[in-house]
Order: structure tokens, then C-alpha cells, then sequence
């Protein structure tokens, strides 16, 4: 089990450092848009070595919404922990700035 | 066919279908309401199984709350095999409870969201095993997990249409709270549903309880207006139509 753990971290490592935001979204959902605009505008501020933006169509893909357990749309994801609705940037930077210090721990204790 | 004749939708559970004039009203949403262990899960899986099994209906059993290997675990205890109907794809149990470790944790929520997510989830496995029976267990838990109630609201009504529409006969469960007197901590339950199914086990002695059901109400069909007797039995739910109960 730790074993596991390890490895699959490790890999994550080597392909990159980047921080993972999973944006889900749908064909149908009207607030979907305005999110992805606040969103990207976000994470603009933080250059893209830092993050890596991963936008999931729940509509075409409802096997990603339900591996998840996402129910309600916009809903943003970063580190395991999200936020549902249009988010507010200050929200958005705070969960980045949050996921950037969480990896640097895990680096730093190595 | 005739739009005079209500189609029913047989829920094989035994003494209940003839509580209602032999079924739900096929397309319709029904909410099964009741205190915490009243038999809600049992009665809404037994609902699914016996779909499966004697009417040729596949169902997608949506779990918010119980993690599937306890359902399953549980249904078996009644010779309900709920594991091989999965394999023969006669069922989908889709696990959207708590104990799924990849689910993130919620931090903020803005009154600007859908049910689109979970529309799609469960239009997926609908049309992948051609259902025509839902069950959502619980919709109690969609309000501990949102707090903008008007959205949870309208979006659960459109859901409910969506999913009848796509030809299925939609249950869904709902906790009254131990001290409550309606019908659900989300207060729009009954309004949702075409049909309210009440259960009950209520004590009627110092050391004993007794469990009962009422069909409180139900769209074009002349129920029973009574609370009949209703026994979790080693087949699981049964009812007695002939009996009152006791209890209430
Ligand atoms: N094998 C069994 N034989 C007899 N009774 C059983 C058996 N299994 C469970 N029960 C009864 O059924 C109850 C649970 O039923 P169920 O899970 O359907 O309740 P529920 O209304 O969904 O409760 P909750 O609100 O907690 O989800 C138990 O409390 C127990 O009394
Ligand atoms: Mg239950």
C-alpha cells in the first residue's frame, strides 16, 4: 500500500512539477463560461510552468463527473479540494498559492 | 395506448402493489420518506432488484450515502444478488457516496451552479443498460452537501423531469428528521413527487416497535388511505394489506 503510494507520486513527479487544476464543465451549464474566463484570467497571473489547466466536459466524458463524485456545475478542482459556482479569483489564488506550498513540502521532505 | 390507462409499474414487492392499484404510475417520481431505519434503502433497492429480475426493467441504483459494497452485502442477506445483476448489466449501482477517497472537498460554493454533473452521471448508465427504473438514495444528502437551497430546488426539478422523460420511473428517498413532523429536511419533497410513500416504526410498547407504510398520496390512482403493516422478513420488505397497523 505505501509502496504504491510512493511510486505513483514519484511518477507524478517526474512528469512534472506543474499543479493540476481540473476545471469541470458542461454543454448545458450557463455558468460554465463566465468560470472558465475567471479561471483562466487566474491563472494567467502565475505564468504556465506553474499550473496545468485541465478542462473536463462532463457532458462528453460523465465517467470523469463520476469517478470524482461531481454533482454540480462549474465546479473547480485543485489538490483535492474545489469549489462549485463561479469562483471568486481571490478563492482561486488562494487554492493555487495553497497547492504550491503543499508540493514544496512533499519536495522538501524527500 | 390508451391515455386513459395509467401504465403501472409493478414494484414486486410483496402486499404493496396492491396498496396502489398495482403500481407506480410508469414515468412518475416518487419519494419514500421515513425516519432514519424505517427500511427507505431496502424498500427503493428491492424496488431495482425486482425490476431486474421479474419484470425485465434494468435499473440504475444511485447511491449518495451508502457505499455499494454494504448495499450489496446487505440486499444478500435477503438472496437479493445484487453483484450478479451488475455483471449482466441488468443493474448499475452508481457509488456517488461519501467514502469515494478521490472526492475533493468542498471549500466554497457560489449560488451560480447546475445539476448538469449529476444529470450526466446518471443519463449515462441509463442509457447504457437501458433502464426504465431510477433510484436516487438519498436526496436528504444533497442538502447537507449544498447550501443554496432555491438552486438545490429547481435543479432537482429539473432532474426528476429529465430523468422521466428518458423513460424511466424515478424513486427517491428522503430522512425525516428524528423530531420532525414533514417530510424532509429539503421541505419540497412532496411537491417533487407525483407520489409519497410513508414508512414507519414507531414504538408501541416499553420494549417493542412496529413497522407500518401509508401511501400518503399518489397521481391518479385510488390508494389506501390507511397505515398498513410492514415486516422486514428474511426476503426483505413485506407488506400486509389486509392488516392496519397498530402502531400509529
Ligand atoms: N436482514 C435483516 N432482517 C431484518 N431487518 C433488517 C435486516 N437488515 C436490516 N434490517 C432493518 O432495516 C433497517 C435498515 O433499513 P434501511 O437501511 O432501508 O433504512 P433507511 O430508512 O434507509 O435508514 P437511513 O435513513 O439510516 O438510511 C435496520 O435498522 C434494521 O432494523
Ligand atoms: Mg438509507
Amino acid at each position: 500500500m505505501a509502496d504504491k503510494k510512493k511510486r505513483k507520486a514519484s511518477t507524478k513527479k517526474k512528469k512534472s512539477d506543474k499543479i493540476e487544476v481540473v476545471f469541470f464543465k458542461s454543454d448545458t451549464c450557463a455558468f460554465c463560461p463566465r468560470a472558465e474566463e475567471v479561471i483562466r484570467e487566474t491563472l494567467e497571473n502565475f505564468g504556465s510552468e506553474v499550473f496545468e489547466l485541465k478542462v473536463v466536459n462532463v457532458s462528453e466524458n460523465p465517467d470523469a463527473a463520476e469517478e470524482f463524485g461531481i454533482f454540480a456545475l462549474p465546479t473547480v478542482m485543485i489538490g483535492g479540494i474545489s469549489v462549485t459556482g463561479i469562483p471568486e479569483p481571490d478563492l482561486l489564488m488562494k487554492m493555487v498559492l495553497g497547492a504550491k506550498v503543499m508540493t514544496k513540502k512533499k519536495d522538501g521532505s524527500k | 395506448m390508451n391515455d386513459l390507462i395509467i401504465e403501472r409499474v409493478k414494484t414486486g414487492i410483496p402486499g404493496l402493489d396492491e396498496l396502489i392499484e398495482g403500481g407506480f404510475p410508469r414515468g412518475d417520481t416518487i419519494l419514500i420518506a421515513g425516519k432514519a431505519g424505517t427500511g427507505k434503502s431496502i424498500l427503493a433497492t428491492q424496488f431495482i432488484y425486482k425490476g431486474a429480475t421479474e419484470y425485465n426493467e434494468p435499473g440504475v441504483l444511485v447511491t449518495l450515502e451508502e457505499p455499494p459494497h454494504l448495499i450489496k452485502r446487505n440486499m444478500l442477506r435477503f438472496g437479493m444478488d445484487l453483484e450478479k445483476l451488475e455483471k449482466e448489466k441488468k443493474i448499475a449501482i452508481v457509488d456517488l457516496s461519501p467514502s469515494k477517497e478521490v472526492t475533493p472537498v468542498t471549500i466554497g460554493e457560489y449560488p451560480s451552479f447546475d445539476l448538469s454533473g449529476l444529470e450526466a452521471i446518471i443519463l449515462n448508465h441509463v442509457k447504457k443498460i437501458k433502464a426504465t427504473r431510477v433510484v436516487l438514495d438519498t436526496l436528504s444528502i444533497m442538502a447537507y452537501k449544498f447550501k443554496s437551497r432555491d438552486i438545490l430546488r429547481e435543479e432537482f426539478f429539473k432532474l426528476a423531469a429529465t430523468i422521466t422523460r428518458a423513460g424511466c420511473t424515478l424513486l427517491l428517498t428522503s430522512e425525516i428528521p428524528a423530531q420532525e413532523q414533514g417530510l424532509g429536511v429539503f421541505d419540497i419533497e412532496a411537491f417533487l413527487a407525483s407520489g409519497v410513500i410513508v414508512l414507519y416504526n414507531e414504538k408501541i410498547s416499553d420494549t417493542s416497535r412496529s413497522r407500518s407504510i401509508e401511501v400518503l398520496k399518489l397521481r391518479g390512482s385510488k390508494h389506501s388511505s390507511r397505515i398498513h403493516s410492514m415486516r422486514i422478513t428474511d426476503e426483505g420488505i413485506r407488506v400486509w394489506p389486509g392488516e392496519i397497523s397498530p402502531g400509529v
